[in-house]
């Protein structure tokens, strides 16, 4: 609730772009900031471009990021002043190879979604709805 | 989710906090089955005797008596068989310290129990289209 | 004889554990069987739905208020006690840009502001999230209690060497004079509670903030009726502990 921020982790620039599209048009604007890729955003929580405050969410594609994508998320996991981000997957892959993976890292949710900007819309405006409803 | 209504357990001991989630849920339409449990040590003898079947949402009250809800958390995410099970915080303490230790054994949401049941409605409404964006 | 420091703090210490409990039974136990009665009344009033009559009906929404009051009242108390504890983060604050975005918050109250500043330092760091507080709490007063038909507001900052002084001006009724010793204590209000929806914490809180990080807050009467507070808030915050 109040003011938060996410990393999103995504290098498809569209994608990056319509996420951004959706927040620029809502009442609460969390702050947004992107990494294109896993060595980006680690540097972005624990490295020469960490971000402060700790972003409260980590939205991340582990279908692309493939191993890097789940390695991050392990290190998150096991770092003490990490291990509280709340991690989305969101990814359009169909296969669900990476989907156990993730699910045994206590990730917040697995959202499958196509990217396209109605179905991003709807997905963006729950989770928003939801973040706006839980403390952190 | 929509496919396969998976089983949510209930843990809270105050009687009539039960029966406020029962009616949000007739009230949204969730069908799933709820199971319920007065406290973490109850909360633990269903899941590990196999009492319910295994849930893949618990909805955690924190102030419990014999067990609370942070105790039970952290035993529960110690056992190979529960540790993947998606937790929601629903309490009414706002104390910081509370918040902290939810998020860091990874609930995937932390909801303080609004006073009236208008809002609780519209809580339970917000959790259910999250639910449902969401794969298990 | 007389008590060692040692004892003293010992003593200070059980008292301050004893308010932390005590507070957190408040917080808890007490807002459960709180929530109880609000939950009860709203299951109630929906499965009578069809036979109220208009008497039921509107002391259904009496009792809803009033428990929505002292809800509101133990928020109001919790807050006052986790003054000291909560939200003391230092951060950078633009005071010319936090005050248009107060101000934008009242758009739909149809307020004229007014902002008179001639401060250097726009920027500083300090317990943001208090002195945002603090200002708010402030400007939902001049707004809430007012009973002109177009409200003004008059913020001036004015700066010294080690604090500003931002003084908060409105057209509103005043408060009458042998009232306002009692405006700083919790859950005061100059009216019934009825009349204008507040529980008299706010300016209780915003006291015991200056308290924290030594600043000072007054009232004064305005030249034609209305209020003016002065608040004082230093540049450098010195936390104890």
């Amino acid at each position: 609730m109040g003011n938060f921020s996410i990393l999103l982790v995504e290098d498809r620039v569209t994608i990056i772009e319509n996420i951004k599209g959706f927040f620029s048009e809502n009442e609460t604007r969390p702050t947004l900031y992107s990494a294109t890729n896993t060595i980006d955003a680690w540097s972005m929580l624990e490295g020469f471009s960490k971000l402060n405050p700790i972003p409260k969410i980590l939205l991340i594609d582990v279908n692309r990021t493939k191993e890097e994508g789940i390695l991050l998320l392990n290190t998150i996991r096991n770092h003490p002043d990490l291990k509280s981000i709340l991690v989305f997957v969101i990814t359009d892959a169909a296969q669900e190879t990476n989907k156990a993976a993730v699910l045994k890292l206590n990730i917040a949710g697995y959202i499958p979604t196509s990217f396209q900007s109605q179905e991003l819309y709807y997905c963006f405006s729950v989770l928003n709805d939801y973040w706006n409803m839980i403390e952190f | 989710m929509n496919q396969k209504l998976v089983n949510i357990l209930l843990v809270e001991d105050d009687e009539v906090d039960v029966m406020n989630v029962k009616r949000a849920f007739s009230k949204n339409n969730i069908m799933n089955p709820l199971f319920v449990a007065g406290n973490g040590i109850e909360a633990l003898e269903m899941l590990e005797n196999q009492i319910i079947p295994l849930p893949k949402i618990i909805i955690l009250d924190i102030n419990m008596p014999k067990m609370n809800g942070i105790e039970f958390l952290k035993i529960m995410r110690e056992k190979e068989k529960l540790k993947n099970i998606s937790v929601f915080v629903m309490t009414t303490s706002n104390e910081d310290t509370d918040k902290i230790n939810a998020y860091n054994l990874n609930v995937a949401g932390y909801i303080l129990k609004p006073l009236s049941f208008e809002k609780f409605l519209t809580s339970v409404a917000t959790l259910k289209n999250f639910w449902q964006l969401c794969e298990m | 004889m007389e008590k060692s420091q040692q004892d003293c703090q010992e003593e200070l210490a059980a008292l301050k554990k004893e308010f932390d409990d005590f507070v957190y039974i408040v917080s808890h136990d007490i807002k459960s069987p709180m929530r109880a009665i609000a939950n009860i009344a709203t299951w109630i009033e929906e499965d009578l739905s069809n036979g109220l009559t208009q008497d039921v009906t509107s002391n259904f929404e009496l009792l809803k208020n009033r428990v929505n009051r002292l809800e509101n009242m133990m928020n109001g108390l919790l807050e006052l006690s986790r003054v000291e504890r909560a939200e003391l983060e230092f951060y950078c604050v633009n005071i010319p840009k936090m005050m248009s975005s107060c101000f934008d918050l009242y758009r739909n109250n149809h307020v004229e502001f007014t902002l008179d500043t001639t401060i250097v330092t726009e920027n500083f760091i300090t317990l943001g999230a208090k002195f945002q507080k603090v200002i708010l709490g402030l400007l939902d007063n001049a707004v809430r209690f007012n009973d002109k038909e177009q409200i003004k507001i008059r913020v001036t900052i004015l700066e010294s060497d080690d604090e500003f002084t931002i003084e908060i001006t409105d057209n509103g009724p005043g408060i009458p004079e042998e009232v306002v010793p009692k405006i700083f204590s919790i859950f005061y209000t100059v009216n019934s509670k009825d009349v204008v929806n507040t529980t008299g914490a706010g300016l209780a809180i915003s006291c015991k903030i200056l308290k924290l990080v030594g600043g000072k807050l007054k009232y004064t009467a305005g030249i034609s009726n209305g209020s003016i507070f002065t608040l004082n808030w230093p540049k450098n915050i010195i936390l104890k502990n």
